[in-house]
């Protein structure tokens, strides 16, 4: 059973203390840093230019040395290699054809993630602590929630082999047109654990509702929902905790790229994934990691070595950490993510992503919590805070209102917020910020 | 292969079985009609009594009511032994990379490597030296396959029907010619098989081979087309039969979580004999 206060160990190494956890990082990443330049083109050339050889590497703060890494860097290392993929492939287990590729798709190209055998192995371990934290136990049915081509799916089997969870392959894809298939499968294998995409939740649950099954129906037995592909603020955690009445909602925050992060049962942050991952978060025009809470860039580095390998890799996401104890007793450090710098804007005197909308919105009007928004880039192109607001419900009117003056309270800006009786959705949920066509699209 | 006394734990086939003590012939209407009687059983009476089968598989071809099929770890080892020996007959070379552009739920995906689902052992890919790699089976995704082509060089590729189009399309449009690249093309249909004329087109279109795939998840059917005769060679692991209405039923001998004994494919030919690439194999021709 769960200790209400304390996360109950995977393993030592939830055990150690911070210091103690801080050191077997420095262990890890110091033989991650060597496989880099001993086998890998694209690092040994990186570190080169530097000046930083793994030798060099004692402690934590000389993490600092080894050059960060965006995926504009991992696609012009494509280009100028000449090679069709990077060199950042990873053959520490020896040789291995036997792999499995996923993409990691973006808006400024699509890389390929290796997975080998041995990447699974370790992999499959770390996140099966990812999932241990966030409440998965042996025996309850794993229904498989990430389609072949997603780095989550080379992890999710040994995930379910770990905790001998009978798997539970739903047809289809991971598109609201299959979330009745989704439904079919809770209801007919009656998992205790669920992980879905964000936006899934609500389509699986609008597929629900069309099928006459109600929400108490079709979570009943279901302890924890995690919920990824997208920061979560307070008011959607406890907007699903509501609408699913599922009593433990959390959040994993994943990249392909190899970061991963969980939140324990007191919710104030994600814990790193230490066996995956270490995370620091950087100043973005000073490179330098920033004081606890402040928000900067994500930067992170893999600890597998095996697979490809992400050296202090920035994949785009805004954050903060925080390192300070966490009551419930991991050792490792929690970070927050907000969302991806691309979506990052300014109006009037603030420098906003579209989650401290959200988080604006739900604090100024509690009954907007979970509402699905779109900011609009005309809007922002005029200087007014301009959302789109998905179904806001009855007493619509008054709330929108209510919503208009206290955002322009609190942001000092122009506000406007229309109705729309629905918005695009895409994979990862609605794109944040549209033009009213785009968002027109999906009416 | 399950003997009568066997298939009777299973209510499925209890309820159908035959003067001869084998069950009627049945397809996948029998299987909703029965699913629709017992909402409560995911696996339509198909399941043996009292097992808990480690890996669930929903069925594409059916949705209202959805209907499962099951195997244990043994058993989807044997199953991708299938798609194993499918490939190998097409030619594969260890070291090479195979792509889909099909979902990652579809069996011909699942079961290329361990890494796609949780306790096979060792995926048809792993066993051939192959590097896998799956694009989303969405035609919106046709240009990523593309990339994929381009990127990673994949010398074979699985592509679901309905994607063919779109697939081409999308090369037509980037210029990508598979012809030097791609040594065969597999196409696939939730259920059944494209037919050869349409499949002979897309052929011609792409300048590769394409070769086609009968499949039927319902009875854990895989079996591609012969290069040499052109009809689809039946695995070791499927007995067929020729049955009085023309059609020709398929038993799988490794399902035993949840049998497939019997399932009628349709109206079909059933050759026994091999051609001159497989001699001992049976052929279906449809």
């Amino acid at each position: 059973m769960l200790s209400p206060a304390r996360t109950e160990a995977f393993d030592d190494l939830d055990r150690l203390s911070s210091a103690s956890l801080d050191r077997w990082w420095a262990r890890k990443l110091k033989r991650v840093a060597r496989l880099g330049f001993d086998e890998l083109p694209f690092y040994r050339e990186r570190f080169a230019a530097a000046g930083f050889h793994p030798t060099q590497f004692r402690t934590l703060d000389d993490l600092h040395a080894i050059p960060v890494s965006k995926k504009e860097d991992l696609l012009a290392a494509v280009q100028n290699s000449g090679s069709k993929l990077p060199g950042i492939k990873s053959y520490t287990a020896g040789p291995d054809a036997r792999m499995t590729v996923s993409l990691s798709s973006g808006t400024s190209g699509t890389t390929f993630v290796m997975h080998t055998r041995r990447w699974r192995q370790l992999q499959g371990y770390s996140s099966s602590r990812a999932h241990w934290w966030a409440g998965l136990r042996p025996g309850t049915p794993l229904i498989m929630s990430a389609p072949a081509w997603h780095a989550y799916a080379s992890i999710q089997p040994s995930i379910a082999m770990h905790f001998n969870n009978p798997c539970v392959v739903v047809s289809g894809t991971f598109l609201p047109r299959f979330a009745d298939r989704i439904v079919d499968a809770i209801l007919a294998f009656r998992p205790r654990f669920l992980t879905m995409f964000l936006p899934m939740v609500f389509s699986t649950m609008a597929a629900a509702r069309r099928d006459g099954t109600s929400a108490d129906r079709l979570f009943a037995g279901v302890e924890t929902l995690v919920v990824t592909g997208a920061p979560i603020t307070p008011g959607m955690r406890s907007h699903l905790q509501d609408i699913t009445r599922v009593k433990r909602v959390a959040e994993i925050a994943g990249s392909s790229e190899n970061l991963l992060a969980v939140d324990c049962i007191h919710a104030q942050g994600l814990h790193v994934v230490p066996d995956t991952c270490y995370a620091e978060v950087l100043d973005r025009t000073t490179g330098r990691p920033v004081p606890d809470g402040q928000r900067g860039s994500v930067v992170h580095s893999s600890v597998i070595p095996a697979g490809s390998l992400y050296l202090r890799y920035d994949g785009g996401d805004a954050g903060v950490i925080d390192r300070s104890p966490c009551p419930c007793g991991l050792p490792s450090p929690r970070i927050k993510l907000f969302g991806r710098w691309e979506d990052c804007f300014t109006i009037g005197d603030n420098t906003l992503l579209p989650y401290d909308v959200q988080f604006a919105l739900e604090t100024e009007v509690p009954e907007l919590r979970g509402a699905a928004l779109v900011i609009t880039r005309e809007g922002l192109a005029n200087g007014i805070l301009r959302l789109l607001l998905a179904e806001p419900g009855r007493s619509a009117a008054s709330l929108l209102e209510e919503a208009r003056a206290g955002l322009a309270r609190r942001f000092e800006v122009p506000v406007e917020i229309s109705a729309v009786r629905d918005l695009p959705l895409r994979f990862k949920g609605v794109p944040p910020i549209l033009s009213e066509r785009e968002a027109a699209s999906a009416a | 292969m399950l003997s009568s006394r066997n298939l009777a734990e299973c209510r499925f086939y209890r309820e159908r079985m035959g003067a001869d003590a084998r069950p009627i012939p049945w397809g996948l209407a029998e299987l909703e009609a029965f699913a629709a009687i017992d909402s409560s059983d995911p696996f339509a009476g198909r399941v043996r009594r009292g097992l808990a089968p480690k890996v669930s598989l929903q069925l594409e071809a059916t949705a209202d009511p959805s209907i499962w099929i099951a195997l244990d770890p043994p058993e989807l080892d044997r199953w991708a032994g299938v798609v194993e020996r499918m490939w190998k007959r097409w030619g594969t070379v260890p070291g090479e990379a195979i792509a889909f552009f099909d979902y990652g739920s579809s069996p011909l995906v699942l079961l290329a490597s361990s890494g796609y689902v949780g306790y096979l052992r060792r995926g048809a890919a792993e066993r051939l030296g192959l590097t896998a790699i799956c694009n989303d089976g969405v035609a919106a995704m046709a240009g990523r396959m593309v990339s994929i082509v381009e990127a990673l060089e994949p010398s074979m590729l699985i592509v679901r029907r309905d994607l063919a189009r779109p697939f081409s399309l999308a090369l037509e449009a980037a210029g990508t010619k598979l012809a030097d690249r791609v040594r065969w093309v597999a196409i696939s249909e939730v259920e059944g098989c494209t037919n050869r004329r349409e499949a002979d087109q897309l052929s011609a279109r792409l300048g590769v081979t394409v070769w086609r795939i009968l499949r039927s998840d319902a009875a854990f059917l895989i079996a591609g087309e012969c290069a040499g005769c052109r009809a689809f060679h039946l695995d070791s692991a499927y007995f067929a039969e020729t049955l009085s209405t023309g059609h020709v039923a398929i038993t799988t001998r490794f399902a035993e979580a949840c049998p497939a004994v019997r399932f009628d494919i349709g109206l079909a030919r059933l050759i026994n004999g091999g051609c001159a690439l497989e001699p001992r194999a049976q052929r279906v021709e449809c």
